[in-house]
């Protein structure tokens, strides 16, 4: 179940709008993805969803100079701490930016509103 | 005759052979074992998917058919996610069905390890021969390359490198770019839908979602197998083998399941190989079409020999492209915009580093760590695949690897073999494992020995590619298999 704060970092990481009219992933659909995460997922892979959720939430604004949570930031602000997560010189907080966009992608590229907006032909 | 244990009740049947594992190594010597007139079980801890199911979601395919739903890593600085297939036809049924025979110079390696008449090339290349026939493998069609595929064969023909189709079992490929969810155009002549039902039709029960536990061993003599079954309440099961017990589950889960049964060598666990790879995207004026082509159909093995690398073309659904494109917000929406003007090559080496296998908490525990001569192996391949791309258009590369600049241009190739020394500033897979049950001609030097079978223990023997003394620095299905064949012939005493 994401909360609100959870939903800041999705709306955040991947917001509506933008290029070739690429959906945002809660338009795309992502939540009914998560529930099957959360239900689906081994252990290891839930908690580390929720830690880098958590990572996203508390620790990309500090990044940046500004005070948690994300949600307390402009728009932009949020996109500039997440990419900042990106470029850490903290291995471990790489790391857990990368799961959280593995695990955001698959609840979002393989949507087939996303796929047909970027060209994917499965047939 | 199939067994299914998420259904089933009890299982204790009593046969010649029992193997452990259904992928490559397990598939070919059921095979083998069952045309010999014996009874054969094999047992297979995932499920059987009908290959009608396969469809294009990878999550879907990761949930049903992945090992840890892909979630299985190595550690050591950096983790590396561990790529294993978990269904019937193991790694199979997920991979690209890539032909490789050994290497002539791979073969010298061996003998010098005193192995020449363990692994005979002669008769390897005897197996080599029957599989290819079986299996329909041939070079990657023109047909099948579509835009990726054909960009490495533009750039390679311009540097004056070498580049081939690649060779698989997938004759009829349909360019779907969908090997990784079990290729639902059925063209992939994985064991599910070849080996594995040529063995169930002489005769050898398939019984999935059966866990092997336990190998049971008595007074130095393997009797059976002994593990549970994934229906409800788990239920035991025991598969009792007369002849020999073969196991065949991977370089990751031989060596547990054979510890965890009593059996001690201070190489079992160890010696754990393996080709870790990298990928680096390009942007192209055009779209390259990532999702359209067979999904590894060109390699380049021009640096194999002098660099230990390995480059190839890859092809995914955007799921899984979208993953690794730098940024987030906006930034990343506009990587995925331009997501089909990209061709990602991979690169992969035949690294130096040795890890272990242990049974963890959560599974397999894997170690793992990059040598520094493996680092600057893949940094010269990274250099090499930039190359390759700018040669065949690419406007620049997008090396995804902390230090580098997230994207470079012509002439800044050079940056990528001045990158980082340490792991942890790239993305890695590790795929194509080895060595944790290796063969020796003596006991103290490794878990089994010439004939396959594991020193100290009578009728039970390692067959898959644990038994390997060293990696191959190509891809290993092909290898796999014909050791597989010629393990079970000397067991079946054939050969």
């Amino acid at each position: 179940m994401l909360s609100p704060r959870d939903r800041a970092v999705l709306d955040a990481l991947l917001p509506p709008g933008g290029p070739e009219g690429l959906p945002g992933a809660f338009e795309a659909g992502f939540e009914d993805f998560e529930k099957g995460f959360a239900a689906d997922a081994p252990l290891p892979m839930r908690l580390g969803w929720r830690a880098a959720l958590a990572a996203a939430t508390w620790i990309s604004p500090l990044l940046i100079g500004r005070l948690p949570p994300l949600g307390r930031l402009a728009p932009e602000e949020r996109e500039e701490a997440l990419c900042a997560m990106g470029k850490s010189r903290v291995y471990l907080i790489r790391q857990v930016f990368l799961l959280l966009k593995a695990v955001t992608s698959f609840g979002y590229g393989g949507t087939r509103a996303v796929r047909r907006v970027v060209g994917y032909d499965a047939s | 005759m199939r067994v299914d244990g998420a259904a089933g009740a009890r299982f204790d049947e009593v046969f010649d052979y029992v193997v452990v594992g259904s992928g490559a190594a397990g598939a070919t010597a059921a095979r083998s074992l069952a045309s010999t007139g014996r009874s054969v079980c094999v047992l297979e801890e995932g499920p059987a998917i009908d290959p009608k199911a396969f469809g294009d979601d990878s999550w879907g395919a990761f949930k049903t058919m992945f090992r840890g739903m892909n979630g299985q890593v190595a550690r050591g600085r950096a983790f590396i996610p561990v790529i294993q297939g978990r269904v019937l036809g193991g790694s199979t049924v997920i991979n690209s069905a890539i032909a490789w025979r050994v290497p002539d110079d791979l073969f010298a390696e061996w003998e010098a390890l005193g192995l020449a008449d363990a692994l005979p090339p002669k008769e390897l290349h005897r197996y080599w021969d029957e599989i290819e026939s079986d299996l329909d493998a041939a070079p990657t069609p023109p047909e099948a390359w579509g835009g990726f595929n054909r960009l490495m064969r533009d750039g390679a023909k311009k540097l004056g490198v070498r580049a081939d189709p690649t060779r698989r079992y997938a004759s009829g490929c349909k360019a779907t770019g969908q090997c990784l969810t079990g290729c639902p155009s059925g063209a992939k002549r994985s064991m599910l839908t070849t080996y594995l039902p040529q063995a169930e039709a002489k005769g050898a029960v398939l019984v999935t979602g059966a866990e092997a536990r336990r190998v049971l061993i008595k007074d130095g003599r393997a009797l059976g197998v002994e593990g549970r079954l994934s229906a409800p309440g788990r239920p035991s099961f025991r598969a009792m083998a007369r002849r020999a017990v073969v196991v065949a589950a991977s370089a990751i889960q031989s060596p547990i399941l054979l510890a965890r049964s009593g059996v001690r060598s201070a190489h079992l666990g160890e010696h754990f190989m393996a080709h870790p790879g990298t990928p680096l995207t390009g942007l192209f004026d055009a779209p390259a079409n990532l999702w359209r082509g067979a999904t590894q159909g060109f390699d380049s093995t021009h640096h194999r020999r002098d660099h230990r690398v390995k480059i190839e073309t890859i092809g995914l659904p955007p799921e899984i492209v979208f993953a690794r494109l730098p940024g987030a917000g906006r930034r990343w929406k506009e990587k995925m915009a331009l997501a089909r003007r990209t061709a990602i090559f991979a690169v992969q080496t035949r690294a130096w580093a040795e890890g272990s296998v242990r049974e963890g908490p959560f599974g397999a525990d894997i170690r793992y760590d990059l040598t520094r001569r493996d680092m600057m192996q893949i940094r010269r391949g990274l250099r090499f695949a930039a190359e390759l791309l700018f040669a065949a258009g690419a406007r620049e590369v997008w090396p995804g690897v902390h230090g580098l600049p997230e994207r470079l241009l012509p002439g800044e190739e050079g940056r990528l073999d001045a990158g980082p020394d340490d792991p942890r500033c790239y993305s890695w897979i590790l795929s194509h494992l080895f060595g944790t049950a290796r063969m020796a001609a003596r006991p103290g030097a490794g878990v089994v020995g010439t004939d396959f079978a594991v020193y100290g223990v009578s009728n039970l023997v390692v067959a898959d590619s644990s038994v390997f003394p060293t990696n191959l620095g190509v891809n290993p299905q092909h290898a796999i298999m014909a050791v597989a064949r010629l393990c079970a012939e000397r067991l079946a005493g054939r050969s």
